[in-house]
Formats: structure tokens, sequence, C-alpha cells
């Protein structure tokens, strides 16, 4: 059972086979997004479903869409993949004036 | 050699009419020519309110998929849902179509609204109720 949770898709022999960590999602995000600071959560303790909170000034002016596919693009195919699923969150900071 | 699963399952819009046609076998070489690609357009041009999702509302087949179906009946909107499951194609195509790499998908007048997480926080927020209206 255990590692083969990638499947659904007719891949093989992917060079990510290992299960990321929390903390290497973390460091892919903040990475590939100046500025921006990422908390990651294993859902599951599987190692396929996470969740991640991002704060990020480079949101402003996205739609959530658009933010979210910043976040998407910095896995590329590996959602869907070894990442099964990433539920998001999208902080832009100087928003953070909640009332 | 990994060997894809061409299920000749047609996918089957569980609400609605047959909104997504079983698409014919694509010619080997078919280069533009794409005709699950256009199914699934049409599908959207042509309902207000779908689901692209895992398994049906009756019985989701993913919990993130589930939860978006619980807030859409929740509303009680009316709308169209696509099984993706049947064949892999449906969700490589809808992904390459909309540029969004995970299932559930909401498309609302043609566009898409989201997924799980959006379909989420815009109801929390009231903003689906309005976009739906």
């Amino acid at each position: 059972m255990r590692g083969g949770h990638a499947g659904g898709a007719p891949g093989e022999g992917l060079p990510w086979s290992l299960m990321p960590s929390p903390q290497e999602i973390k460091q892919r995000i903040e990475t590939a997004i100046p500025g921006s600071e990422a908390e990651v959560e294993d859902l599951t303790g599987g190692g396929d479903h996470f969740r991640a909170t991002i704060t990020a000034e480079a949101f402003a002016g996205l739609s959530r869409i658009e933010q979210h596919r910043l976040i998407y693009g910095v896995f590329g195919e590996e959602i869907g993949g070894p990442i099964h699923a990433l539920t998001l969150k999208t902080i832009i900071p100087s928003t953070i004036s909640t009332p | 050699m990994s060997s894809p699963q061409f299920d000749p399952v047609p996918m089957a819009p569980s609400h609605g009419a047959g909104a997504v046609d079983s698409p014919s076998a694509p010619e080997p070489s078919a280069e533009q020519s794409n005709p699950i690609r256009d199914a699934i357009a049409g599908a959207i041009a042509e309902h207000r309110v779908i689901l692209f999702m895992k398994g049906t509302p009756e019985a989701p087949a993913c919990g993130f998929s589930a939860r978006t179906v619980a807030i859409l009946q929740s509303l009680d909107t009316a709308f169209a849902a696509v099984d993706i499951l049947p064949d892999p194609r449906i969700r490589q195509e809808l992904s390459a179509l909309s540029s969004w790499p995970t299932i559930p998908q909401l498309f609302v007048d043609g566009e898409l609204v989201g997924g799980c997480d959006i379909v989420t926080e815009m109801y929390e927020s009231g903003e689906l109720e309005q976009a739906l209206s």
C-alpha cells in the first residue's frame, strides 16, 4: 500500500517518487515566491495530503484563482501525483486588517 | 509499459441531460482536433453551473468533491455534474483547458470559480451565493 498512492495516472518511473515532506513543500514555496511565508501540514500523515497557508505580498492584485495557480505552478505535475491534494489558503499581508 | 485504461464508458453527467457525449475514439494521429476537450468546453458553455468531480453527487468518490457538492446543495443550486473518473483523459483535458490541476472544479457562467478550497472560502464569505444568484 505504502508509496503506491500516486496511482491513477498512468505514469511510471516518476522522478519525484519520494514522498515530499511538509518541510520540503514549505521550502519550495518560499523559494519560488520571494518574500512568502508558508505553513504546511500533512493532513493525514500519509505524506500526500497537505494543507498550506501562504502569506505573500505577491498575491496582491491577483484573483483567488490566480493566487492558487501560482502555488500549484511551483509543483507542476506533482499535484495529482505524489501530492495527491494540496489544500491552499492564501493571504496578502497588507490586507490583514480583519475587523 | 503502463497502459492507460481507455475505458469506453462515456462520462456521464449525472444531473441534466447528456451534456457530454461519448467521445468517439480519436484517430491516433489527431493533431488539433480534440473531441474530449471540445465536449468538455461544450458542457461548460451549456450549463450555467457545472461541477467536474470524482464520483457523482449521490456517491462522491473523494472528500473534496463531496464537500463541494454539499455546499452547492446547501445553497439549493441546480448544477450539472461530470464524473471525471471513468476515463483519465477527461481529467487531463479538463486541466489543460482550465489550467487547474486538481478536482473538483466548479464553473459558473463558463468561468472557473475554483476548487474545493476557493468554493469553501466563497461559501463562508457569502460570495458564492452571490455568484450563483
